[in-house]
């Protein structure tokens, strides 16, 4: 079964333009050194199947997953836990080898040549930070990915230190910490930092949410966002369906591994009861326009959008 | 009036090394039955509270410590606090000790020397009541963040307990898992057991009678969930959610809360508002009354919008 | 179920069901007794006894074959050192290698014996759940407390590890996984550069597991452990009348090994 083209509205191929200085605190991409803007990836799934071996039993984690996601697209990847996000981007990533099926980016075969750059270009920040960092210092760790990348040391400060004030970790203050002294938001934007210090043009993320207190979680739906205005692909895999609706175009559900759907947001087609029936729930503004006889399909996206229309 | 179950006045600690103490005069009184909500910003002393509480540190000092009829001061009164006050914690996995879920559950009353006679019901019963018995033989790790919690809450309440303290039990599970879990603490309350629920969730505030607030280790809010989102100066100050109907409707007035990160400045809104809803640092002054008839769920934002339709 | 790590296969046979005290103390006692014992007609005896059990505990033969797998090097190599170096007749000299009948008699003899022996300790492993195992030696080894070693203690250590062996496991999954996300890569170069590259995935390994040990000790202490509690049994081992005739059995085919 394959999923209809999820590109996102409008032509989304071109990358979209940085819009200049943040109000907050935080730099805009433009922090990154001389190129304001990211080149998006775009990637292609067919057909991917992902099997466990549990103990001599096989498990289907994924199976016939396909899909596309156009450079620069913002994508959300819905599923409760155990629907196969994880195996998912980790499959994407190159991280796990599929029982079948093939991944695409910018349109390359695995056998073509530039294909092993462009998954060195995809960043996947896991979901527990804990398990990945592990330097002595804020700093150090960020410089791992970019390290390994091979740079200039020249380069890789560079980018540690764009990283690290990207994510609102400005290095003058955190660059030393040690990261087991951070809070667990600050972790998560930590490995978020780290990740995002070797350049990605798509960016992976598993719940990045979970066991951030509201605060922290504000904080980092800013840094996505830059990054997706920026012209980063990103996709988000969450079971927090309102963080997703504030910040992604486009929706793939997975169910027991799956795809359910995919493309954009189709309240209002019925498309909805795809969430209900995979354990999720509306978001919480597409349900208040059910509640008021709108049309949940033009629900907005952001609480001051909903006030504008309510007035 | 009976006596309050915890009865805690001037509560003091401090981490060794720490810069401030983590509480530092902390007041509370929990009365038989009743549901308290305890909230506050990272580091505030929610968590060490609730440790103190359930007898499993030593207080630096306080005028008066008293849980069920315990004395927190003492080291004896400590280890019955343990015994008279539940505790679940944030991490599913990292409460589950034993090969499977039975034995799980009947590992506090093993500790106490229940003969096996009296176990078997016991566990029997918890099993039931959480929905565990098609799990009993089942390995830790192969349950689901939900199951796990359930289990731990099956092991911690085995043991017949006076009040419970859940710090902050559903942050890391799915929307099914923290469902699950809920679930059961609306079961254990409904039962009449006093609960103090440790959250950052403010949708799970308003099922408690009382909220408490904490800044920097002392109580500076006690009163009713309303209340407590009608002072939006304070929701700001400690960095407290909203719950959504609450900031739609705050929205919709054109009002902001003071403070950094709070919503109406720079990222409040679902993520994604990249415009958000005015330009930050533009802090309207919060009026109490207002904020008092702030709608907590989607059913009194309903009824607000169409009160205000005439 | 990872049967592998702790190679017990669930099962209902009579075996499954005695006293894993009574199992301990069964191999063990049947163990010593065949080392201790020389002789083709008590190996005989105790080769018959293990295949008995080994048939009456409806394991299937490959468990077995996998136990022994791993010790096969031994037997090999006890097999060649036997038939190379033991003293007698030569009937086959190729430069400095002697054969001799006694050799390759010696060779099987102490081949078929370690077979025996590692077959022995299979029915135990393959027969108890590893949390049976750790009460009976916690049981069987209570008289070590008067010399203050701290027996119950030890044995809820061993199940607490085991319980978390799995979850340790995937654990370091992810964290191979994390890091090779980040341009790690664990299968190049010589013994120290691989150490090396070890060193981004031990150090999260670690940290998390002592933050587990911190979370778990609280937990415990919250459901009342103390550790010198005496701490009662949902499940207590109860040996019964089935479980003192294996033991007569056992003691009886040692009676027969020692006279034959």
């Amino acid at each position: 079964m394959s999923a209809r083209a999820g590109g996102a509205q409008g032509s989304g191929s071109a990358p979209k333009a940085a819009a200049g200085a943040r109000p907050g605190g935080l730099n805009g991409p433009g922090a990154f050194g001389e190129e304001p803007t990211v080149a998006g990836m775009g990637l292609r799934c067919h057909g991917l199947t992902v099997v466990y071996d549990e103990g001599g039993r096989a498990i289907p984690a994924l199976a016939d997953v396909g899909f596309s996601v156009a450079p620069g697209a913002s994508v959300a990847l819905l599923g409760a836990t155990g629907a196969g996000k994880s195996t998912l981007l980790q499959a994407l990533r190159g991280l796990i080898e599929p029982e079948a099926g093939a991944v695409e980016l910018d349109g390359l075969a695995a056998t073509d040549e530039g294909f092993a750059d462009r998954r060195r270009q995809i960043g996947l920040v896991f979901q527990r930070p804990e398990l990945q960092l592990f330097a002595g210092s804020a700093r150090e760790d960020v410089a791992f990915g970019p390290r390994r990348l091979g740079w200039p040391a020249d380069d890789v400060a560079a980018a540690v230190e764009a990283a690290l004030e990207l994510v609102g970790l400005p290095p003058a203050e955190f660059g030393e910490r040690h990261p087991y002294a951070l809070s667990g938001g600050e972790q998560r934007r930590l490995a978020l930092a780290g990740v995002l210090a070797m350049r990605p043009r798509l960016l992976l993320l598993d719940e990045p949410f979970v066991s951030l207190d509201p605060a922290a979680r504000r904080t980092l739906a800013t840094v996505l966002r830059r990054l997706v205005e920026g012209g980063t692909t990103l996709l988000l895999a969450t079971h927090d369906v309102d963080a997703a609706w504030g910040l992604c175009d486009e929706r793939l559900v997975l169910d027991e591994g799956r795809l359910a759907a995919a493309g954009p947001w189709a309240f209002g087609d019925g498309g909805e009861q795809a969430l209900a029936g995979h354990g999720l729930e509306p978001p919480f503004l597409v349900e208040l326009w059910r509640r008021l006889g709108r049309p949940a399909g033009a629900a907005p996206r952001t609480y001051a959008a909903a006030a504008e229309a309510l007035r | 009036m009976s006596a309050p179950l915890v009865d805690i006045e001037g509560l003091r600690f401090a981490y060794p090394g720490a810069a401030s103490p983590a509480l530092d005069g902390l007041d509370l009184q929990v009365a038989e039955g009743e549901a308290v909500a305890l909230v506050g910003p990272n580091g505030s002393g929610k968590s060490t509270l609730a440790r103190l509480m359930a007898g499993l540190a030593v207080p630096d000092g306080a005028r008066r410590a008293i849980a069920c009829g315990h004395d927190l001061l003492d080291a004896r009164g400590r280890l019955d606090a343990r015994r008279d006050v539940g505790i679940l914690f944030q991490d599913p996995e990292n409460q589950l000790v034993a090969e499977d879920v039975e034995a799980d559950v009947a590992f506090g009353l093993e500790n106490l020397g229940w003969p096996p006679e009296r176990m078997k019901p016991r566990v029997e019963e918890m099993l039931a009541a959480f929905g565990l018995e098609g799990l009993r033989e089942r390995a830790p790790h192969l349950l689901s963040g939900g199951q796990k919690q359930r289990t731990a809450l099956a092991g911690v309440l085995a043991i017949p307990r006076r009040v419970l303290v859940l710090d902050e039990p559903t942050a890391m599970l799915d929307p099914g898992g923290r469902d699950e879990v809920l679930a059961a603490v609306r079961r254990v309350r409904a039962e009449g057991l006093a609960t103090l629920y440790v959250t950052q969730e403010m949708g799970e505030v308003g099922l408690a009678d009382r909220v408490v607030a904490l800044e920097r280790g002392a109580a500076v809010f006690d009163g009713r969930p309303r209340e407590l989102f009608a002072d939006l100066a304070l929701v700001g100050r400690l960095q407290l959610g909203l719950p959504p109907a609450a900031e739609v409707a705050l929205a919709l007035e054109g009002r902001r809360r003071a403070g950094p990160g709070a919503p109406g400045a720079e990222g409040a809104s679902p993520p994604g508002d990249a415009a958000g809803t005015g330009t930050p640092g533009d802090e309207a002054a919060p009026s109490r009354e207002t904020g008092a008839a702030l709608p907590l769920t989607l059913d009194e934002l309903v009824a607000l919008l169409a009160g205000s339709d005439t | 179920m990872r049967a592998t790590i702790t190679q017990y296969v669930p099962g209902h046979s009579p075996l499954h069901r005695l006293d894993p005290r009574i199992k301990v103390v069964a191999v063990t006692t049947l163990a010593v007794a065949l080392f201790v014992r020389d002789g083709y007609a008590a190996l005989a005896v105790f080769g018959a006894t293990a295949l008995a059990a080994v048939l009456l505990s409806g394991v299937p033969a490959r468990w077995f074959w996998r136990g022994l797998k791993p010790l096969l090097w031994l037997v090999g190599l006890t097999f060649v050192v036997q038939v190379l170096f033991a003293p007698g007749e030569a009937f086959f000299t190729l430069g400095p290698i002697h054969l001799t009948w006694e050799g390759l008699e010696r060779a099987t003899f102490l081949s078929v014996r370690l077979i025996i022996l590692v077959v022995t300790g299979a029915l135990l492993t393959l027969t108890t759940p590893p949390v049976a195992l750790t009460d009976a030696l916690a049981w069987l080894t209570r008289p070590l407390r008067r010399l203050r070693v701290p027996t119950e203690e030890l044995a809820l250590m061993v199940t607490i590890a085991l319980r978390f062996i799995p979850t340790l496991l995937m654990e370091l999954d992810t964290i191979m996984r994390a890091q090779r996300a980040r341009g790690a890569e664990f299968a190049r170069g010589g013994l120290v550069t691989r150490a090396r590259a070890l060193v981004p995935v031990l150090i999260p390994l670690f940290v998390v597991s002592f933050r587990r040990a911190d979370d778990l000790a609280l937990a415990m202490e919250a459901r009342c452990y103390r550790p010198g509690l005496t701490r009662t049994r949902l499940h207590p081992l109860a040996a019964g009348a089935g479980d003192w005739l294996a033991l007569a059995l056992v003691a009886a085919v040692v009676a027969v090994a020692m006279v034959v």
